[in-house]
């Protein structure tokens, strides 16, 4: 246990590392949203923004050893992984410079080289997946961790409750991160989730279960830094809840009319960007100058990232028909 | 150099050889070992037809039993295979698919579409399927049809021990997710396969038998069941040509439409469930693209539009056998306008 | 003879933290507290309590009670009246634990249950006045409250809410410890520890690297939690007016063996231990940190903030359970046929040793 608080210390550097990060998640999100309406993006959106100290504060503790599986809601959590900004965006304009050849669309953004296994279109595909990750780790050896995101609806899945129980079965370095921000489309988790808390299920599945702010970055990435660490140390899997909203809707063009006015709330009182700016700014380990510059550095990269998009080509007919197989 | 073993043993074979060969070729399944966490021994059955039988013990630690999750454990062999490992993982009987289908056909078959050719999945997906075992409606179906449908899955189907070894290799050398299909009714057969390590191509046929006058085109068991037939009607002065399609996806066209264009007569062999199967498939295909050589209707002989009787009575007459082929050839053969 | 109201407050996450994770605290689950509940209920029922003011919650306690009440009707009505604190915004933080309490007190409850760990009942207590409180145990360090089977514990709390035992013989007060940087201020009931953590994050404390200085209401030998530490080497009970301090450092020549946290019993250096008078004001020695009240970290505060930690002997009136039991023996309160003389209500005799 010595030690733990040596690893969870962030420099400077680190912070202002996780501060953009969260920032580029925060502005990529609220410009999509922006984008979104003005009809130029195809298909459907689902938008993380609010609940970004949680994909932050997990990966802020991960390397290239390490895997995650993520969501619809995946935008958050490929940009905490270092997916690239600018391929992101084209993929989600639907363009041949995005991050799959415009051939996924914002619920299927992947980048294995950066261990980013994709976001998911099937609520619960990604558990299973990250068991077999996990295990690929543990076999060769490598010390890495997989983590799946998920969300409350997520958890009520069999795929998910099959996935945990498999993990502890086989003591996979796992780490299953439910996203409970209240919400499966318009169903309430405390309607739809039996237990009331998720965290309550690990029990049941042989690991532990800790519920954490999910508005709060450091309280994230503390826990995240002790299930990781478990995880790599042959410990076994670990669920953590984290507790918070969704800014926007199941997806753009969602009314939004099943909700009461939690958002205008959370985004003054519990808001983790800002939380995590009065935190660093208060402690002195980084000043708002810093912070400034990061917005403004972060704004820029979206904005090109949009510029890109919508100058970039599309997809070539040809392209329809390839990568089926490696070799069919 | 070759001698007669088993079906089940030679795809046995075939994992261990590529086992020996490749060290992230991985097994996984329900009682592949058999005994975990048990108080007796461990490698108990090795399968529940015993397929995997030996490989627990002969490569310690890559044969991992599971619980009854499939949706988790198939998942995780794709996942694995897309994180370096070549899992081989079995669906018990393909009639358990309706459990985990979601993993193998839009997890496993899209990624390297929907990644933009930048995932690799080589994963195999073992499975039994078949009637005639007296095993029921939830144990007994073909389904291969609903895997064909897929684009982004490989289709395998062998009906004989040679190409159970040589296909189950390529199957785990092969770069994309690969459906296995074993005929539980063909275990027990014994055929000549040589000792060495070999691959057969998937998408290649084998003219089981050549013949002028009528093209069988089967799969599987079929195959046997048309060879059967076909020895029948050779009495009878009539000729078929018997082609094992070997797999459905990829398929080999050629050497249908080459037969077909020969013999002018086609019937179609297919154990599985009439409507949107590999008959009809077939069917489709010959008449898009052979219509001219065409000088008969295409027969189809196969299963009822039924599940599986459970009664001897019932599912022998469910399994489409020699004499209704022998009936069909018949009906193509003498066929005028 | 008025209502006899009691109050009970249930955390809903109260086991739930990263101690969980990073030794092996207790999982207790919500069907076990909601449990607890009912077989109170059914206590307080037996013993003449008329109302239950219950704090409502999204964790699933206050609904199962619920459930559990809407089977009952029609049935044998032996349980209070129950009426769900309900009509504020859950926050899912402490503040619902005080905000529901603050709601009892003014309801004019005579006694406040609280169901959780050290963390619950401290939060109860800030909240409490005078009112009379009693802890039971369901969350992780339990050592404020009383591990203590839940029926048991409703029939001392309805006989001191009905006024049948007086709560002056049987509640007392504890003492308190208040930790203040500038205008920010938090009560803690056991222990006040000084870490060098830079932020609260996920609030326990576990890690005895990261510990400065520790100050104790109380340290009892068997306590679980940071206060064991000095509970081996200068135990201090509930009941003595002082309490103690003492550096915490890694290097210190005095080396104790303590449980800091379920599962987790680990060397810690301690040094220059010295009591706490009742009302004197430490300083704390740290230039900045965070200081955790009862094993969670609170408050941070920074170079030039100077916090101190002051022993206050106005802390809650806590019901002590055995001894509420015991003087219902002696008064024969729960003999049926009562004995002559043993009435609800009925003010204090010379078998109390005094009178009025």
């Amino acid at each position: 246990m010595t030690g733990t608080v040596e690893r969870r210390a962030l420099t400077r550097e680190q912070l202002l590392s996780v501060y953009r990060t969260m920032r580029a998640i925060r502005e990529f999100e609220e410009r999509v949203h922006a984008e979104f309406a003005t009809g130029e993006i195809p298909g459907f959106v689902h938008l993380y923004a609010g609940e970004e100290a949680s994909a932050v504060g997990v990966c802020s503790n991960l390397d290239d050893r390490d895997t995650i599986a993520s969501t619809h809601r995946g935008h958050g959590h490929c940009i905490a992984k270092g997916v690239d900004v600018s391929e992101m965006m084209a993929e989600i304009y639907g363009r041949r410079t995005g991050s799959c050849h415009g051939k996924g669309g914002s619920m299927h953004i992947a980048d294995l080289s950066k261990g980013m296994l994709g976001a998911n279109g099937i609520v619960g595909g990604g558990p299973p997946l990250i068991c077999g990750t996990a295990l690929a780790a543990k076999l060769k050896g490598t010390g890495g961790v997989s983590v799946a995101f998920f969300g409350d609806g997520a958890s009520n899945q069999g795929t998910t409750l099959e996935s945990m129980n498999l993990a502890s079965v086989w003591s996979l370095p796992a780490i299953f991160v439910a996203e409970n921000n209240g919400y499966a489309e318009t169903t309430s988790s405390t309607w739809s989730v039996a237990s009331d808390n998720i965290a309550d299920r690990a029990a049941g599945f042989g690991m532990p279960g800790v519920i954490v702010d999910g508005f709060d970055f450091f309280a994230v990435h503390e826990a995240a830094s002790e299930a990781i660490a478990r995880a790599r140390e042959g410990g076994g899997p670990t669920l953590l809840e984290m507790k918070f909203t969704r800014y926007f809707g199941h997806f753009e063009g969602d009314q939004q009319t099943y909700r009461a006015g939690e958002v205008e709330h959370a985004r003054a009182e519990l808001d983790c960007l800002k939380r995590f700016a009065d935190r660093v700014t208060e402690t002195g380990e980084l000043t708002q100058a810093d912070l400034d510059v990061a917005d403004a550095e972060v704004a820029a990269t979206i904005d090109r990232a949009v510029d890109e998009a919508k100058a970039a080509p599309l997809p070539a007919e040809a392209d329809l028909l390839t990568d089926v197989y490696v070799r069919y | 150099m070759a001698r007669t073993i088993t079906y089940r043993e030679a795809i046995n074979e075939a994992l261990a050889q590529e086992m020996e060969r490749d060290e992230t070729v991985i097994v996984m399944g329900e009682d592949n070992a058999g005994g975990e966490g048990s108080p007796g021994e461990m490698d108990a059955w090795g399968g529940v037809l015993g397929v995997t039988k030996g490989l627990y013990h002969r490569f310690p630690g890559r044969v991992l039993d599971t619980p009854i999750s499939e949706s988790a454990f198939i998942g995780a062999a794709i996942g694995a295979a897309t994180a370096g490992m070549r899992p081989v993982a079995e669906l018990m009987f393909v009639d358990f698919m309706g459990v985990c289908f979601d993993q193998i056909y839009n997890q496993a078959a899209k990624f390297r579409y929907m990644f933009g050719g930048k995932a690799v999945t080589p994963v195999v997906i073992r499975t039994m399927y078949g009637a005639g075992l007296r095993a029921a409606a939830q144990h007994s179906q073909c389904l291969y049809p609903l895997f064909t449908h897929v684009p982004g899955l490989k289709v395998v189907l062998p009906a004989t021990p040679y190409d159970a070894k040589g296909l189950m290799t390529q199957a785990i050398r092969d770069n994309d997710p690969v459906m296995f299909f074993e005929h539980k009714a063909l275990y027990d057969l014994a055929g000549p396969v040589p000792e060495e390590s070999y691959a057969l191509p998937f998408g290649e046929a084998n003219v089981m038998r050549e013949g002028g006058d009528v093209t069988i085109v089967a799969l599987g068991r079929m195959v046997h069941t048309s060879l059967e037939a076909a020895q029948q009607l050779a009495a009878a002065g009539v000729e078929c040509e018997v082609i094992d399609l070997r797999t459905t996806s990829p398929l080999d066209e050629d050497t249908v439409l080459e037969s077909v264009e020969g013999t002018g007569r086609l019937v179609v062999v297919d154990e599985a469930n009439p409507r949107c199967s590999v008959a009809t498939d077939i069917s489709a295909l010959v008449a898009q693209k052979a219509f001219g050589s065409l000088r008969a209707p295409v027969e189809m002989v196969t299963a009822p539009h039924t599940p599986v009787p459970f009664s001897n009575a019932l599912e022998d007459i469910y399994i489409p056998d020699a004499q209704r082929i022998v009936n069909a050839v018949k009906l193509v053969a003498e066929w005028t306008r | 003879m008025s209502d006899a109201v009691v109050g009970v407050v249930a955390n809903p996450l109260s086991g739930r933290d990263i101690r969980r994770l990073v030794t092996q605290a207790s999982v207790f689950p919500t069907a076990e507290k909601a449990n607890m509940i009912q077989r109170m209920l059914t206590a307080f029922g037996a013993v003449g309590v008329q109302r239950v003011l219950l704090s409502t919650d999204l964790g699933g306690i206050s609904s199962a009670v619920f459930r559990a009440i809407e089977r009952r009707r029609g049935q044998d009505g032996r349980w209070p009246e129950v009426e769900f604190l309900d009509g504020q915004p859950i926050r899912q933080t402490a503040q619902d634990t005080v905000d529901a309490v603050r709601r009892m007190v003014a309801a004019g409850a005579q006694m406040i249950v609280c169901l959780g760990g050290d963390g619950t009942a401290r939060v109860t207590a800030s909240a409490a006045g005078d009112v009379p409180m009693l802890a039971l145990s369901t969350g992780t360090n339990n050592t404020f409250p009383a591990v203590r089977e839940a029926t048991v514990a409703g029939l001392a709390a309805g006989l001191v809410a009905t006024g049948t035992v007086p709560a002056d013989g049987v509640a007392t007060r504890a003492k308190l410890l208040e930790a203040r940087v500038g205008d920010r201020a938090e009560t803690a009931l056991i222990d006040v520890a000084v870490s060098t953590e830079r932020h609260v994050g996920s609030r326990a404390v576990w890690d005895p690297a990261t510990l400065t200085q520790l100050f104790c209401a109380f340290a009892e030998p068997d306590a679980i939690g940071l206060s064991s530490i000095l509970g081996q080497l200068f135990p201090v009970s509930r009941r003595e007016t002082h309490g103690v301090t003492a550096r915490i450092a890694a290097g210190a020549a005095q080396q104790v063996l303590a449980p800091i946290a379920p599962g987790l019993v680990v060397p810690v250096g301690v040094s220059e231990i010295e009591p706490m008078q009742p009302g004197s004001v430490h300083s704390v020695g740290a230039r900045a940190g965070v200081i955790a009240v009862d094993g969670e970290r609170e408050l941070t505060f920074e170079p030039g903030e100077q916090p101190t930690v002051q022993l206050r002997a106005d802390g809650p009136l806590c019901v002590d359970v055995p001894a509420v039991l015991a003087a219902s023996a002696r008064l024969g309160l729960l003999r049926r046929p009562p004995m002559p003389g043993a009435q609800p209500g009925f003010p204090r005799t010379d078998r109390l040793g005094g009178a009025t």
